[in-house]
């Protein structure tokens, strides 16, 4: 069997008993990086000497009889919205095209500290602002199912280099759906946290109240593998959680009778593209067969999920962003003054969207905007939280498609904006309340796209989750699949 | 909202020229009229906004002084610097 088949579990296994030695795989997938990334744009670095020393240095302390740790040699692949000490890091925009962060992300700390190896810095829409990677300041990503469909985004780069074994595992972030869209356009796993459940320190914020850190692989059990490392409490994150964490793997085998299933018909409702209801529908019954029972549930504001989220991140971003003004990260247009230096730069070194997202935020936090906009938005946010609560009071999870539609192509919504920020209507809401959920693979659409199925649950139980998940994929092989490219 | 665009670049600080104001003004205009769908909606008089997806008391860490980054390292990433300061365009004109 070849290293980039075998799932993550089975890497850190065989190198633990030097069956594999972490060079021989971080070699090989470097040079599936080298190999593939021309032709699917996946990643925007790829760190060739860091890697090669860190898995000189595992290789040795296990030759050396010491306890590798969990992810022993596990190649990962992170985002470029994340910082690596030393390794440029610019968030798909050209404001940071030069921007080296001094210190780690402390997830990137913690998967270093699990011996885990980081072999490039993925792709994404600019600022993690889009759905389509088409955003990235640089090149988009391409699905690796078919070139001329979108990868999604705005973890785009992460979905592509898992899906096309570039990578065994990546890590994205998820404001809206940035995970699971991508991961349900390139058929992987794909999982957002419990808003607090993973530190956010060092990563490049958009919208501080949304954001969320999370692993996107090929299956549930891969992604408890890295779950159970990245999950935690960070005394940098002040608003990470100090909730105990739970035996992820541990949750997998659980059987899932008794499990309580919600479907929300809000999920199923016009928009809905019919191949995807058939996969959706063919997912419940094999969660039936396996024990879960279904229950009918409402989750009426989520309808103004989205509008709730045009209002909310742009507000946080057009905070967020102002940092970057010219004086201290990297990039400055050449200007007369201090203003001009502010509102040129801004001008050269943001992308389109980018703008129009600060713009609409400045608007929105303007005086006597915000009782109409902000204020309205978070009301609207405390009554879909209201919905969850109330819904979790008589199911465990519920259960949806994550997209309404396969992957789209490229310039497909270059007309209709809105069209494309449709993408994350039934993603939006688990950020706005705070669930965690997950997206799996379950089918194929008739041109040989991926669809994907979401499963969203209480707040801190990832596990159940994770449990649903793997118990669906050891009855269904649809995560299994491989692209030709 | 004829000015809506130039206005808030300006706040926004980001420089807009005028061949490009009504392109943006347009784009704008759409997300604006979708979002303003809430303005409309009817909700429980009493209901709180809720900001954050957790609702957690100030997290409060004991003070004490650890080292920081090298100042070397972090004015690396500065456009210009005299090593000691970030260096910007003169803020106050000259009389």
């Amino acid at each position: 069997m070849q290293i980039e088949q075998l799932s993550a579990a089975e890497l850190v296994k065989r190198i633990g008993t030097g069956e594999l030695t972490a060079a021989q795989c971080t070699d090989h997938f470097l040079g599936k990086i080298r190999d593939k990334n021309d032709d699917n744009g996946a990643f925007l670095a790829q760190c060739d000497e860091q890697a090669a020393d860190a898995a000189k240095q595992i290789d040795a302390s296990i030759a050396a009889g010491k306890s590798p740790g969990p992810l022993a040699g596990l190649p990962v692949a992170v985002k470029d919205g994340i910082c690596t000490a030393g390794i440029t890091t610019t968030a798909g925009s050209k404001m940071l095209s030069e921007f080296v962060p001094p210190y780690d992300a402390t997830i990137v700390s913690r998967l270093k500290d699990a011996g885990a190896i980081v072999i490039g810095k993925t792709n994404m829409d600019e600022f993690a602002m889009g759905s389509s990677n088409e955003n990235s300041a640089f090149h988009p990503a391409k699905n690796p199912w078919n070139h001329d469909h979108v990868p999604g985004g705005s973890s785009g780069g992460s979905a592509t280099a898992v899906a096309a074994a570039m990578a065994p595992v990546a890590i994205g972030s998820d404001t809206g759906g940035s995970i699971r869209q991508p991961a349900s356009f390139c058929g992987i796993t794909g999982l957002k946290p419990t808003y607090g459940r993973v530190s956010r320190y060092g990563l490049i914020a958009f919208a501080s109240s949304l954001d969320q850190i999370g692993p996107m692989t090929r299956s549930a059990e891969d992604c408890a593998l890295v779950m159970q490392t990245l999950a935690g409490h960070d005394k940098n994150d002040s608003t990470s959680a100090p909730v105990d964490v739970a035996d992820y793997m541990a949750a997998l085998e659980k059987p899932l009778s008794g499990l309580k299933v919600g479907i929300c018909k809000q999920h199923f409702e016009e928009g809905l593209g019919e191949e995807v209801r058939a996969s959706v529908n063919d997912a419940i019954d094999v969660l039936k067969t396996l024990g879960a029972s279904t229950v009918e549930i409402e989750l009426p504001y989520t309808q103004y999920g989205i509008a709730a989220y045009y209002v909310i991140a742009p507000c946080e971003a057009s905070s967020n962003l102002s940092r970057f003004d010219g004086v201290r990260y990297t990039n400055r247009a050449a200007a007369e003054n201090l203003e001009e230096m502010y509102s040129k730069t801004r001008a050269e070194f943001f992308g389109e969207e980018v703008k129009k997202r600060i713009m609409l935020g400045t608007h929105a936090l303007s005086s006597g905007y915000y009782d109409a906009y902000y204020l309205k938005a978070s009301k609207v946010r405390r009554m879909i939280k209201n919905d969850y609560d109330k819904a979790f009071e008589s199911v465990d999870l519920i259960l949806g498609p994550t997209v309404p539609t396969t992957a789209f192509k490229f310039n497909q919504h270059a007309a209709d904006p809105l069209a494309m920020y449709l993408a994350d209507i039934y993603t939006v809401a688990a950020n706005l309340s705070g669930v965690p959920a997950i997206s799996i693979p379950c089918g194929f659409d008739s041109a040989g796209l991926p669809v994907g199925l979401q499963l969203q649950a209480r707040r801190f139980d990832e596990a159940t989750l994770l449990q649903a998940a793997h118990q669906y994929q050891t009855q269904t092989d649809w995560h299994q699949r491989s692209p030709q490219s | 909202m004829s000015n809506l665009a130039q206005n808030v670049a300006k706040l926004a600080r980001i420089d807009l020229p005028d061949d490009k104001a009504e392109a943006v003004q347009e784009d704008l205009e759409k997300v604006l009229k979708y979002v303003q769908q809430l303005e409309a909606l009817e909700l429980p008089e009493d209901i709180e906004p809720f900001f954050g997806a957790i609702e957690s008391v100030n997290a409060i860490r004991t003070d004490e002084a650890q080292p920081s980054y090298p100042r070397e390292e972090i004015l690396s990433n500065a456009p210009d610097s005299d090593g000691q300061f970030y260096k910007v365009p003169s803020v106050f004109e000259q009389s």
